[in-house]
């Protein structure tokens, strides 16, 4: 029984959602797999302790949102070969949908991004979020306010009249 | 669920899959060999009376340095074709584990004797180079078969993956060199296989590659998937651009067919009334893509081409290219209204990004000048 067996059954069954959310915060592949595997590097470490008394999962969470919000930018050059810029293939709601989002996502600050993926995409609750990004309850419902508040500013087809109401039930 | 909690999800699921646990435990025990090195230099500074600030420099940028080459991976810097002139002598064998994205490719030219009018191209290897401006040699990549037919290799559009042909394997291997993994695939292909212009296309997640045994023939071409080893036979007579977002693009000329086949297979053609070469992957609106039309090459002019069939073609001017260039190909999309192209004047081959609304061309990067008869492959260009 090798002593790093528990981390890689964690790291199996969680590195996937973990990707996703990693994802939606840096809104691109290769920079989404950097972020999450050097959070990873990072748990690796600590494993004994996590596994012990810790919640791996809530701290793998916390961790990835926080080097996500602390991550240093890195500068991207022209370069001949341009990333994949969106992904659609068809026309459809769903499809404008998520170019609109992407788009909209980008121009957030990486705190606004952080609540708005921590709140709907992982549907935790103004504590939970509270506790991930290490923050005050006040300090996560005025975030919310404000990515929503930019959300429907930058995507108003988002902010339907459905999705609206939605939104608001949330925030509240 | 809103559209908002839908869009996210649909964003969410097109995170690439990954399988990062033994690469993570390699990480850190990366990072314990340096903190457990600079636990020593701090011993021996301490002993040698050296200031706590200087440890602690010495602590931070190491640590800083060691995280960025071997961690944190995918260095973004822009590719310089001028950086750090190796020797042949000194070009070294590309090495395993994480060498960042590649810039582009090139298979070395035949030795020529002209005096006694002879042709060696027994040293002919592949090498590429890296955005940070580093050649390697690629000694694993046949660059000539027995019939001295050309073995091509091909770059992802982003330049993480690099495809080639194995002789040892009889197959073809995907490289990632970002995070350093590689896989061979399952389904072996025969040397004596790879004839006269044969091409190769890798897909950004190298997952999917397309290899054309023979340019232009009636040999079946391979879709191959490098996870489960399933192929998709492709008729010999079309040939691959590029794959994309899970599609094939896929084109016969002369009759200018353009085939967008689902990696799994299916989808019909749609032909284009004209002579069409250099085509394009699909653009981000998923129906439109830039050729040129053989009449239209030395006008420099492109055609936008509507593949669901409900628009004429558009032309655009490029505008801003030397008046002797000559478009050999176009590449990945920037944009949904930018295009990258590759023009052959002065010494070299160089890239250009294409407003297609307006025309507009912007040098973007300029290539070496290759030595006669080498052969140049770039990212997300599909090679042969």
């Amino acid at each position: 029984m090798d002593r790093h067996d528990g981390f890689r059954e964690f790291v199996l069954a969680r590195q996937q959602a973990l990707m996703r959310t990693a994802y939606l915060l840096v809104g691109d592949a290769h920079l989404a797999e950097d972020l999450l595997q050097s959070v990873l590097v990072k748990i690796a470490g600590k494993w004994p302790g996590l596994a012990r008394d810790g919640n791996p999962k809530a701290y793998t969470r916390r961790a990835l949102v926080n080097q996500y919000i602390s991550w240093r930018r890195r500068p991207r050059p022209e370069a001949p070969s341009a990333d994949p810029p969106e992904h659609g293939v068809s026309h459809d709601e769903e499809t404008l949908d998520r170019i609109m989002l992407r788009q909209a996502l980008a121009k957030l600050t990486r705190k606004q991004r952080a609540v708005i993926v921590l709140r709907f995409w992982e549907d935790l609750t103004e504590a939970q979020t509270a506790e991930a990004l290490g923050c005050s309850v006040g300090n996560v419902k005025s975030q919310t306010h404000h990515a929503l508040a930019r959300l429907r500013a930058l995507a108003p087809e988002l902010a339907g009249p459905d999705s609206l109401s939605d939104l608001q039930e949330v925030a509240r | 669920m809103t559209r908002l909690r839908r869009a996210l999800n649909g964003i969410a699921e097109e995170a690439p899959m990954v399988d990062l646990a033994d690469l993570a435990l390699a990480g850190h025990r990366r990072r314990r060999r340096v903190t457990a090195l600079l636990a020593a230099a701090t011993v021996a500074t301490m002993v040698a009376g050296a200031t706590t600030a200087t440890v602690t420099s010495i602590r931070s940028h190491g640590v800083a340095a060691a995280w960025r080459t071997e961690a944190a991976a995918a260095p973004l810097r822009s590719h310089d074709a001028a950086a750090t002139p190796q020797t042949e002598a000194a070009v070294p064998d590309l090495p395993g584990g994480r060498v960042g994205p590649l810039a582009y490719a090139y298979r070395t030219p035949c030795d020529v004797d002209r005096e006694r009018k002879t042709i060696d191209c027994a040293a002919v290897e592949w090498r590429v180079v890296t955005r940070a401006g580093t050649t390697y040699r690629l000694p694993q990549a046949l660059a000539l078969n027995d019939q001295e037919r050309r073995v091509p290799v091909a770059i992802s559009r982003d330049g993480r993956m690099l495809a080639y042909y194995s002789r040892q394997a009889q197959a073809h291997v995907v490289r990632d060199l970002v995070d350093g993994s590689q896989v061979t695939s399952p389904v072996t292909v025969k040397e004596e296989r790879i004839g006269i212009g044969s091409m190769l296309v890798v897909s950004d997640d190298g997952r999917h590659v397309v290899f054309d045994p023979r340019e232009g023939s009636k040999e079946p071409g391979l879709l191959i998937d490098m996870r489960t080893g399933k192929t998709v036979r492709i008729p010999g007579e079309y040939e691959p651009v590029s794959i994309k977002d899970g599609i094939a693009e896929l084109v016969r000329y002369v009759k200018t067919d353009l085939w967008l086949m689902p990696v799994t297979g299916g989808g019909r053609p749609v032909r284009f009334a004209g002579a069409y070469i250099t085509f394009s992957e699909l653009a981000p609106d998923g129906r439109t893509v830039a050729a040129a039309e053989m009449k239209d090459l030395q006008k420099q002019k492109l055609s936008l081409l509507d593949t669901a069939g409900g628009r004429a073609p558009r032309k655009v001017a490029v505008r801003g290219l030397p008046e002797k260039a000559g478009v050999i190909a176009t590449g990945p999309w920037r944009s949904g209204s930018e295009l990258t192209l590759f023009a052959l004047h002065g010494k070299g081959t160089h890239v250009y990004s294409v407003d297609i609304g307006t025309g507009r061309a912007r040098r973007l990067a300029d290539y070496p000048p290759g030595k006669p008869g080498g052969f140049l492959v770039l990212p997300g260009v599909a090679s042969g």
